[in-house]
């Protein structure tokens, strides 16, 4: 087995001159040129104005970020291949890196994109309902500007792929660390010109993702191309340097929001202005203009506001790619409909709960369609967010905020409420409105019972901590009655699984376990023939329950239905279907999605000399509709919230003015531990969606796009007494301290 | 990433430790618990040609007491100082330090003494040997001399060390029964360097009043106008005095202005806590 | 390039490294010993953790020729350990895993803190799992599933009422 390294770009804008290759082993290294048959990836999107850009496997003629990789180095071993990478020389003439969203926004050069003219990758507007009658009538008006950094999505395992020619099969076989097997494949050989039944790709065992390992990366398409040139497998470990260096990709945005309130503190309408930072290139297939889509069409939350200007400006910058991570623009819309929420109370002198409390949907609104064409489906967003103010004990807090803590510290409470859309389909209202070039479809499943009665589904989608294992094998134990301890999960490898799409987006639950569902129905006709049979009893008299078929009198196992067709169908009635225990079904999503939703109350104490921020007490009132484990829901909310707290005071990837990142190691980028997490209250509401097969709904991001907004609005809170307010995150001890800082210069108290 | 190519050594004594230090020269790196050396050959900031590595030399284990000084061998790790394997003169202020240095699994392999040569300013030890005006005993091929914490660190991440010197202990006055000692940290999560530290030994027995302030980049800073006035007139913390020695000492060690308040409350927190 | 003499997992190993190969790459490449997992390089992140001559630490900044003459227990070697036998039946039932790349590093932390500590409360075992990082469950069923074990011990060695 060989192993890759790559050359990396120390410059984050910069002219490639020229690529010299050590003499002693110029063979070993593989520049831009040498990449035959490598055809270009390009990322597009049918959104009006949207400019498409090619992202390189290796860079040629420029460079567009730091750690862009320039030429891959082979070796014995990784250490090796690391050396023969650091001998590589590469001239550069250095450029003007475009590094801040000023400089993005300016109509001169320098263009990260040399032939387009200007730095916006697309300029999507938003529009419906009346906001001039809103302006009109608005009595109180809060305008508001945030800013979100950027962050990394920080898999604990990074990115990592090795790559074989299988002669034998004249395949070309990719191991990777992925979450979307299918589309990987029919990018990969897109890009390296081999026919998808010559590419296998097996997606193992992978040590989480967030979003981060979505696309179709660079280092495996030259991976994959060296395996097959040097008809040996060759493999690629990311190490963490690199990956901050070279993934920093998420969460970079900036947000100009305006509500207008009627004097009962309603909300009439609302203008949004976002920035979305979205690097350097465009992945494929998941374009970066998704980000500002989303922050637009969610800006208006679980709020009946009938009126909207919303624009979102996504740029291109010498900065990694951006990518979707957990949440993907979401948390930047509830953090902007949450101050505003929070702004009107104090301008209205109306409680923070209350004001929301008056603008939430209502369960009889519903199914709801929003101002941005979202149709809430179902649930009870006011009784969710009464109950979290009830969890943390909110007239205690209250009551508290009005004493002199013995340390010093300021309390402050803060709330989110918000909708995670799930689990939406192909259609206007779903990923087709991107106009991707890749439309993540239908979600497919095989069942097949075995010769001794136990189960096999095999899906498409991917598990990588879900515990797809154990919710999958419930589903069928919920059809069958089989003991799901006899269900076996698989996944992952194109050669054998069905091609569903992978896992994003919180759809599994709803769209490969609908698949399965439906399956194993389509399972229980043949089980129902074969069962008849052997009981000597009419079809239309079994029943199938627990893993046996009943008949009226007796019944049998599934593993003697196993044994009747693997061993002797020559027995079997005529009317057996040939296809035997084998069942195939799809699931078609509901298209504009399921709408869980979730309210969070958070209580902070700030420090006010140090800027320090301890969470003290956390709620989740938490509803993704009919729950099929809540051990494994209670893990998505749980994990999701400590990625949301680390977006709310801990997590950035920083650069220099010249564009160099530099929060290159864990020490620079800090992550939250053990002892930053607090505990939380955690309670459910279940009201199922009528839209999806049991009422479920997604909840895989549902944790991540609170904790910035109620955190932020409770270190807001906080603060209030000294007229210091800080709208950025991180909300870093720095930032706490600089706002203090300045209200005080300002004459504040 | 791994490693530029190295030869690793690991000399039975500490005399052909100082050896192998000489002849090789500026080739060559002394590794003990690797804490801090390790994560600079993996990153490749550091690509040493030989290692020399130190950490099982007897001579630089364990701790004795004589005339009122602790000598603590260099190798002595900081789980070690935490678990009270060695004697403590300091009335726990050394334990209690260990204990808040990074995680246990590096506490088990990291040294004082690699800690103290490896001279990163925002590092607890440097700190803390600085306020108990610890020194350093160190032997080379022109044989043995003693030289303070405080002189010994010149910048951050550099040393007074010479070519083919070890540090082979690490020597701590005893506290008198009647010492105080106080502590107070802000790191951005428990375990990481410090963003600001202060250790304050006061100890009439010895006449000695020590408060020093940690930071991320710079040394450590002395803070004589707040040492004197603690030593004198005692720990109330809530006198203007106090305070204005405290700005007066933070304006004198360039402390950046928007750091004020947070190097302020560290440094009040710890007299605080010295007083209690 | 040295011959590297070592007990892993009870087992003595002789094997040719070269100087610079790290304890983490040893084990996983050469061992195949892949439990370990490695997540920064750096010794921040944790998931490298393993036991040398009982005591954890990180197989990333240490490199396997220092390791000579050592004993090594990576996560593959507890057979038959009761009080792993008991961490790991308490992870299971508290979901204390999801993708499972930090888990290795978890365990010989929480075999580390309970087999060290008697008098273990939530805020210690917060403190102490502070050098393993998760992204994905959030620690609280870490913490649950380690308060749990250090209970039963507890109530175990209770002495029985006469």
């Amino acid at each position: 087995m060989m192993h890759a390294a790559f050359v990396r770009s120390p410059h984050a804008h910069a002219r490639i001159l020229s690529v010299r290759k050590p003499r002693d082993f110029a063979a070993q290294v593989y520049a831009a040129e040498d990449l035959t048959g490598v055809a270009r990836m390009r990322s597009t999107a049918k959104l009006p104005g949207f400019k498409p850009s090619d992202w390189p496997i290796l860079a040629a003629g420029k460079v567009r970020h730091a750690g862009e990789p320039i030429a891959m180095a082979i070796g014995s071993t990784p250490a090796e291949a690391e050396d023969i990478a650091g001998l590589v020389e590469v001239d550069f003439e250095a450029l003007r890196p475009v590094v801040t969203m000023a400089d993005a926004l300016k109509k001169t050069p320098p263009f990260v994109h040399d032939d387009w003219g200007d730095n916006i990758l697309v300029d999507i507007k938003l529009e419906g309902g009346d906001l001039a009658g809103a302006k009109a009538n608005a009595v109180h008006i809060v305008e508001r500007t945030f800013r979100m950094n950027r962050m990394h999505p920080l898999a604990l395992e990074g990115r990592a792929c090795l790559a074989h020619y299988d002669s034998r099969l004249d395949e070309l076989v990719v191991h990777v660390a992925h979450q979307l097997p299918v589309p990987l494949q029919i990018g990969l050989s897109q890009v390296l010109g081999i026919s998808q039944r010559r590419l296998r790709v097996i997606v193992p065992d992978v040590g989480a993702s967030f979003g981060l390992k979505t696309y179709v990366e660079s280092e495996t398409v030259a991976v994959a191309w060296a395996a097959m040139k040097l008809r040996r497998p060759v493999r690629w470990i990311q190490d963490r340097y690199e990956s901050l260096v070279c993934d920093a990709n998420c969460r970079d945005y900036q947000c100009k929001i305006i509500g207008y309130a009627d004097a009962n503190g309603r909300v009439l309408g609302l203008e949004c202005d976002v920035v979305v930072d979205s690097g350097a290139y465009s992945p494929w297939p998941w374009p970066a203009g998704i980000e500002g889509g989303l922050a637009l069409g969610n800006i208006q939350g679980c709020y009946d506001i009938r009126a909207l200007r919303g624009r979102a400006i996504n740029v291109v910058s010498n900065k990694p790619a951006g990518q979707p991570f957990r949440g993907v623009a979401r948390p930047l819309s509830c953090i902007g409909h949450e101050i505003v929420m929070d702004g009107i109370a104090e301008m209205a002198g109306i409680d923070p709960v209350e004001v929301r409390l008056r603008n939430f949907v209502q369960p009889e609104q519903m199914p709801y369609v929003s101002i941005t064409k979202k149709t809430l489906d179902s649930g009870d967003y006011a009784a969710a967010l009464k109950r979290a103010a009830e969890l943390i004990d909110l007239p205690a807090v209250r009551a508290r905020q009005k004493t002199h803590e013995p340390d010093g510290r300021l309390i402050g409470v803060g709330f989110a409420s918000f909708y995670e859309q799930t689990a939406y389909g192909t259609g206007p209202f779903g990923y087709s409105a991107w106009g991707i070039e890749l439309v993540p479809g239908m979600e497919p499943a095989i069942a097949r019972l075995t010769g001794d009665g136990e189960l096999i589904l095999e899906v498409g989608s991917h598990s990588h901590g879900q515990g797809h294992e154990t919710v999958f094998a419930q589903v069928a134990h919920e059809v069958l009655g089989i003991d799901p301890r006899k269900v076996a999960v698989r996944f992952g490898d194109t050669s054998s699984s069905p091609a569903g799409t992978g896992t994003y987006t919180s759809r599994s639950m709803v769209t490969t376990g609908g698949a399965i569902a439906e399956a194993c129905r389509l399972l229980t006709k043949p089980l129902a023939v074969v069962g008849a049979h052997l009981l000597q009893c009419n079809e239309s008299d079994v029943q199938i329950r627990d893993g046996r078929v009943h008949g009226p009198q007796g019944s049998v196992e599934f593993s003697e239905i196993g044994r009747a067709w693997y061993h002797h169908p020559e027995d079997l009635p005529a009317n057996m279907d040939a296809t035997g225990l084998t069942a195939t079904a799809g699931h078609k999503a509901h298209d504009p999605g399921v709408f869980a939703y979730s309210a969070h109350a958070a209580v902070v104490a700030v420090d006010p000399e140090i800027g320090s921020v301890e969470v003290l007490d956390y709620a989740i009132v938490a509803d993704c509709g009919t729950r099929v484990n809540p051990l494994l829901v209670e893990g998505q909310i749980i994990g999701g919230f400590s990625n949301g707290l680390g977006n709310a005071l801990y997590e950035e990837n920083t650069y220099d003015e010249f564009g160099q990142p530099t929060a290159t190691t864990l020490a620079d980028y800090t992550v939250p531990t053990a002892a930053s997490m607090p505990d939380v209250k955690l309670d459910f509401m279940e009201t199922p969606s009528p839209f999806s097969m049991f009422g479920i709904k997604g909840v895989g991001e549902n944790g991540a796009i609170g904790p910035p907004a109620s955190i932020m609005n409770a270190v807001n809170d906080a603060l209030r007494p000294l007229g210091a307010a800080v709208f950025e995150t991180p909300v870093s001890a720095r930032r706490v301290r600089d706002a203090i800082a300045r209200a005080r210069a300002a004459g504040g108290s | 990433m791994k490693p530029a190519s190295l030869s690793y050594a690991r000399p039975a004594t500490l005399s052909d430790a100082v050896n192998n230090l000489q002849s090789l020269a500026d080739q060559c790196r002394v590794i003990a618990g690797g804490q801090s050396l390790g994560p600079m050959l993996n990153l490749r900031l550091a690509q040493p040609k030989h290692l020399v590595d130190i950490s099982q030399l007897t001579d630089l284990r364990g701790a004795s007491v004589e005339d009122g000084i602790l000598a603590i061998g260099a190798c002595v790790t900081h789980a070690e100082i935490e678990d009270r394997k060695i004697p403590d003169v300091t009335l726990g202020l050394m334990p209690f330090v260990a204990r808040g240095i990074a995680y246990r699994a590096v506490r088990n392999r990291g040294t004082i003494g690699g800690s103290l040569a490896h001279a990163d300013p925002a590092a607890d030890w440097l700190t803390t040997t600085i306020a108990m005006d610890a020194s350093l005993r160190l032997v080379g091929p022109a044989g043995s001399r003693e030289i303070k914490v405080a002189d010994f660190v010149t910048a951050a991440m550099e040393t007074a060390i010479e070519d083919g010197e070890v540090i082979v202990q690490v020597l701590v006055p005893c506290f008198s029964p009647k010492a105080a000692w106080g502590h107070a940290k802000y790191a951005k999560k428990l375990g990481d360097f410090a963003q600001s530290m202060c250790v304050a030994v006061v100890d009439p027995g010895r006449k000695v009043a020590r408060v020093v302030l940690g930071r991320r980049s710079e040394l450590p800073s002395l803070l004589r106008g707040v040492s004197e006035l603690v030593a004198s007139k005692g720990y109330d913390t809530t006198s203007e005095t106090l305070r204005s020695a405290i700005d007066e000492d933070l304006k004198a060690a360039q402390a950046d202005r928007g750091d004020q308040t947070m190097h302020r409350a560290i440094v009040e927190r710890a007299i605080r806590d010295l007083a209690a | 390039m040295k011959t590297l003499n070592i007990r892993i997992n009870g087992q003595a190993v002789s094997q040719a490294v070269d100087d610079r190969l790290s304890l983490a790459d040893f084990v996983r490449d050469q061992c195949l010993l892949t439990g370990t997992h490695i997540g920064c390089e750096h010794g921040v992140c944790g998931a490298c953790t393993l036991l040398m001559d009982g005591k954890p630490i990180r197989s990333c900044i240490t490199l396997a020729v220092a390791a000579d003459g050592a004993e090594i227990r990576t996560v593959e070697g507890y057979q038959g350990d009761d009080l792993m036998v008991a961490i790991r039946k308490a992870f299971n039932l508290r979901h204390a895993l999801q993708c499972g790349f930090c888990t290795s590093g978890m365990l010989a932390t929480a075999y580390d803190v309970l087999s060290r500590i008697p008098d273990l409360d939530r805020d210690r075992i917060r403190a102490e799992l502070g050098g393993n990082l998760c992204r994905c469950t959030g620690y609280l069923p870490i913490i649950q599933a380690i308060e749990d074990v250090h209970a039963q011990r507890s109530a175990s060695a209770k002495p029985k009422a006469s």
